[in-house]
């Protein structure tokens, strides 16, 4: 889901997000539009509806490809890239515990301010990305990407959706 | 005053008053690099066109850069840094790495962007379209990419901006890493395009000095490595290498010069004074430039030196022709009419030059001319003054006198010189290869592997090609954007063929005015606007209002005046344009870059099919019909000269049977050494007009000299002692630039060399004095 400066209520969307191995992640969204998108070899290819595949190398857009190599080996436990890529800043106890990574680099900093994952033992339970200009996308995943939420959720909310791990 | 000091107090003088020629000639004369102050005055449109476009052409002023040796990140961090910092040179119009710049676009530009792209030619803003473009947004903005689009949407919905940012990147654009070009084996790539023309060595020189200090000064450069390839590159190079070459080769034919003049006179003050007339002549030519035109060309001055070899066989004379028991001054006037006679014959051939109507030809006459006429005088009234008292009259060689006996028992049939000028013209007429080099680039040749590097390089690249260009006509700037937009489809449908690569064409950063209107007119007005977007939108998350700025946009686009090159100029991309873009007297010339021209003719076929609107200009071909032009009033000034000669040697003689034994082998070596260069499949070029013309020059002093009867039989060996100190030092000299590894300096040394060889030796079968 994604809370933008732009848009008046939050974007839910729906769907699968699949690591295949390093540097590679594979994305689709079900609801409310259909797109498949596949990153690998530095190069992303999407398919929304049925509109032709476009295919973009990632290197024009160093920040996007940036994150998505971090991303990458968040999902893949890469800890050396991990490590290469950001700070890594670690609270909370096993059954609740709150990872934050700032990027290192400069560029890529200004765009993402953090990424933020929220779990509970060795499962990660949200993603939540901090972009520079106060947008922030949110990733639900195990067993909270099947929760009720409501058309006009707060941030606070799906916050402490993330965070109330304990009150269940 | 005693003698001794008497020539002390000369020989001061003549240094002061040399020092003080070097001085004005320095500070006066311009010597010019660029190769067009060199060419003929062009005549035909292709030839205009080539003056204005050789080195100025967008295609030959970009230099191609590439970086490696360090990893990836940093290299991406050094071209970033280096396109600043080139950006921001004076001696760069612009430098490209691929990082795409939002800015390119300023605000007053901004609205502009719906006349600019092409989208409004096949959509409408209407809410159709509006609802699929921001369905489009929605789902970019839960794509990771929106952290990049986000600031661009308010203002610009349809990402109008992306579409013109795609449409103005180099039609073949290499791959983009970390947001810069590289090149598939991992090298940092950009473009920089100097001001300065690209066949202009000392700017261009300038230009890659700027270039690598900015390199340098770069944070943590380190081991990374800059490489540069292309026109300008190549000719700065090329020029340093002739010039070291020749600076080597000069050294060392200097010191076997010196070694072989001590040998010979066996006096070193004798041997430095001797120098003084070349000198005298050279800087007396420069300063006469310097006082009638101002500057010169640099292969204008080099050609003159060359001529100028001409007049160290004065002072050799004057040393070998001392009589034991008489005064240096006396032997000089026994030897004056004959040394006039060469001098002025040889000065009154160039004015053959001067009445070439090419400047560059006119300067080396000038040149010449007062080169030879300085050395002449001071060689007859100076140095006689200064010489030493003490010095060995050569004429009591004991070998000298075999020698000149063996000479003179040497069989001379008269049928030998008719039956060689036969050979040589059959030889010449089956000789293999073509009779002319029209390349002047052929004779610099730039080495394979850097032919190589550049060609992989431009290919990575998408650099356009330096040879074609296809030029536009039409009466105006505006109607050589309409003529480019027509052509568009049918070049596209080229690029499609494999004929080329890529085409860049001017319309493809602007469009003509008509276009632009006819896209203005189709924008909707403020109302049918905001309906349409709400309509569009209704089902949307978006914030109400969001959008306002795109809105306001559109609505002034509507009234803007069409954007004109003029105006269009101020931005980074209108300077592109600009250098596409040429006033003529009465029309305007738009000039679209090639790159990756597989197949010529099918552009030269479509050229001819619009009627003479679109031009493929082939500036190789342009540039070798100028040197043919060139050669042609060589050439005519050559035999106008060698009619000069004749007649002076006949005046100069007061006879036509002497001139004769004086002219005929002066002429047949000459034909010889062509003879025997076609013979071995080298092609003439002007480099070796220069050189013929250089031994001719010499052959006429060994003829003129051989021919003078002389009873005294001393004077007779006095004269074969100079003669072969003479063609010694020449063929030292020269046959040491033979061996050079530069086509440039062997076409000189060979050509020479192997004419003083000829001019003596038929010289001795043909001239010389039978006692």
């Amino acid at each position: 889901m994604r809370f933008s400066g732009l848009l008046e209520r939050p974007l839910i969307l729906h769907g699968e997000l699949e690591y295949l191995g390093p540097g590679r992640l594979a994305k689709r969204v079900d609801a409310p539009y259909r797109e498949r998108m596949r990153v690998e070899n530095g190069e992303a290819s999407v398919q929304r509806g049925e509109r032709p595949v476009r295919t973009f190398p990632l290197g024009q857009a160093p920040e996007l490809e940036g994150f998505l190599r971090g991303f990458a080996a968040l999902l893949g436990g890469d800890a050396a890239t991990l490590e290469r890529d950001f700070t890594m800043t670690a609270s909370g106890a096993a059954h609740a515990w709150r990872l934050v990574l700032e990027p290192r680099d400069a560029r890529l900093a200004r765009r993402i301010r953090e990424i933020r994952v929220d779990g509970t033992d060795a499962t990660p339970l949200c993603f939540t990305t901090r972009e520079g200009d106060g947008d922030v996308g949110v990733l639900l995943v195990d067993r909270l990407a099947h929760a009720k939420l409501a058309v006009q959720v707060s941030q606070p909310q799906v916050d402490a959706l993330c965070r109330g791990i304990d009150a269940k | 005053m005693t003698s001794a000091s008497r020539r002390w107090s000369l020989l001061v003088a003549w240094l002061v008053a040399l020092a003080a020629l070097a001085v004005y000639a320095l500070h006066t004369l311009h010597v010019s690099t660029d190769l067009r102050s060199f060419m003929p005055p062009p005549r035909t449109p292709d030839q205009k066109l080539l003056m204005d476009q050789i080195g100025e052409g967008p295609g030959s002023r970009l230099l191609l850069l590439s970086i490696d040796g360090a990893p990836e990140a940093r290299l991406a961090a050094l071209s970033r840094g280096l396109a600043a910092r080139l950006q921001a040179d004076a001696h760069f119009e612009q430098a490209i790495n691929g990082a795409f710049d939002p800015s390119t676009l300023d605000d007053t530009l901004l609205p502009y962007r719906w006349l600019l792209s092409p989208t409004l030619d096949t959509h409408a803003l209407d809410a159709d379209y509006l609802a699929d473009q921001l369905g489009q947004r929605v789902e970019d903005l839960a794509s990771p990419a929106a952290t990049l689009l986000k600031p661009l949407l308010p203002r610009d919905p349809t990402l109008e901006v992306l579409a013109l940012a795609q449409r103005w990147s180099p039609p073949k654009a290499p791959l983009v890493r970390d947001g810069v070009w590289f090149s598939a084996d991992g090298a940092a790539l950009l473009l920089a395009q100097t001001r300065a023309a690209g066949f202009d060595p000392a700017a261009q020189g300038a230009a890659i000095d700027a270039l690598q200090a900015a390199f340098n000064a770069l944070p943590d450069a380190g081991a990374a490595k800059l490489t540069i390839s292309g026109p300008g590159w190549f000719t700065v190079l090329i020029n340093e290498r002739t010039r070291g070459e020749a600076d080597r080769i000069g050294l060392v034919s200097t010191l076997g010069f010196v070694l072989l003049l001590v040998l010979a006179y066996r006096s070193l003050p004798s041997l430095l004074l001797a120098g003084l007339p070349v000198l005298s002549g050279g800087l007396a030519g420069i300063a006469t430039l310097a006082l009638l035109f101002g500057s010169a060309h640099g292969i204008t001055l080099a050609f003159g030196f060359t001529l100028l070899g001409v007049a160290q066989e004065y002072p050799i004379r004057v040393l070998s022709h001392r009589r034991a028991g008489e005064d240096a001054l006396a032997s000089v006037r026994a030897l004056w009419p004959l040394l006039a006679t060469a001098i002025v014959s040889a000065a009154i051939a160039y004015l053959a030059f001067f009445a070439s109507g090419v400047t560059g030809l006119q300067q080396l006459a000038v040149f010449t001319i007062a080169g030879l006429l300085a050395a002449g005088f001071s060689t007859r009234f100076l140095l006689p003054r200064v010489l030493p008292a003490r010095f060995r009259d050569v004429a009591a060689h004991a070998w000298l006198a075999r020698a000149v006996g063996a000479l003179d028992a040497l069989p001379r049939p008269r049928w030998l010189p008719w039956l060689l000028a036969l050979l040589g013209l059959v030889v010449l007429w089956r000789a293999p290869g073509p009779m002319w080099e029209n390349d002047l680039a052929a004779l610099t040749p730039v080495p394979q592997d850097l032919l190589l590097r550049d060609a992989k390089l431009r290919g990575e690249l998408g650099a356009p090609d330096v040879r074609y260009l296809l030029v536009l006509h039409a009466t105006d700037a505006d109607g050589v954007l309409a003529l480019s937009e027509s052509i568009e489809p049918r070049l596209d449908a080229l690029v499609r063929r494999h004929a080329l690569d890529a085409a860049e064409l001017p319309s493809r950063y602007l469009p003509s005015l008509a276009t632009q209107r006819a896209r203005q007119a189709k924008l909707p007005d403020r109302a049918t606007l905001e309906r349409a977007l709400a309509q569009a939108s209704a089902e949307l998350p978006f914030r109400a209002g969001v959008f306002a700025p795109f809105v306001d946009d559109v609505e002034a686009a509507r009234t803007l005046a069409p954007l004109t090159p003029a105006a269009f100029a101020a931005s980074p991309l209108g300077a592109r344009l600009a250098a596409m873009l040429v006033q003529r007297e009465d029309e305007w010339l738009g000039l679209a870059t090639l790159s990756g021209v597989h197949d010529a003719a099918a552009l030269d076929a479509f050229a001819e099919s619009t009627r003479g609107a679109v031009r493929l200009l082939d500036l190789k071909a342009a540039s070798e019909s100028l040197v043919v032009a060139y050669r042609e009033r060589i050439l005519r000034a050559l035999g106008l000269a060698l009619g000069l000669l004749a007649l002076t040697v006949v005046v100069a003689l007061r006879s036509a049977r002497r001139a004769w034994h004086v002219l005929a082998p002066m002429s047949l070596a000459t034909l010889l050494v062509i003879v025997v260069e076609r013979a071995s499949g080298l092609s003439l070029s002007l480099f070796h007009l220069v050189a013929v013309t250089l031994a001719a020059g010499l052959g006429l002093h060994y003829a003129l000299f051989f021919e003078r009867p002389v009873a005294d039989p001393a004077e007779a060996r006095r004269t074969l002692h100079a003669t072969l100190v003479c063609v010694a030092s020449a063929l030292l000299v020269f046959g040491l630039q033979a061996w050079s590894s530069l086509p440039v300096l062997r076409a000189i040394g060979l050509t020479v060399a192997l004419g003083v060889g000829f001019h003596f030796c038929l010289s001795i079968l043909m001239a010389r004095a039978r006692r």
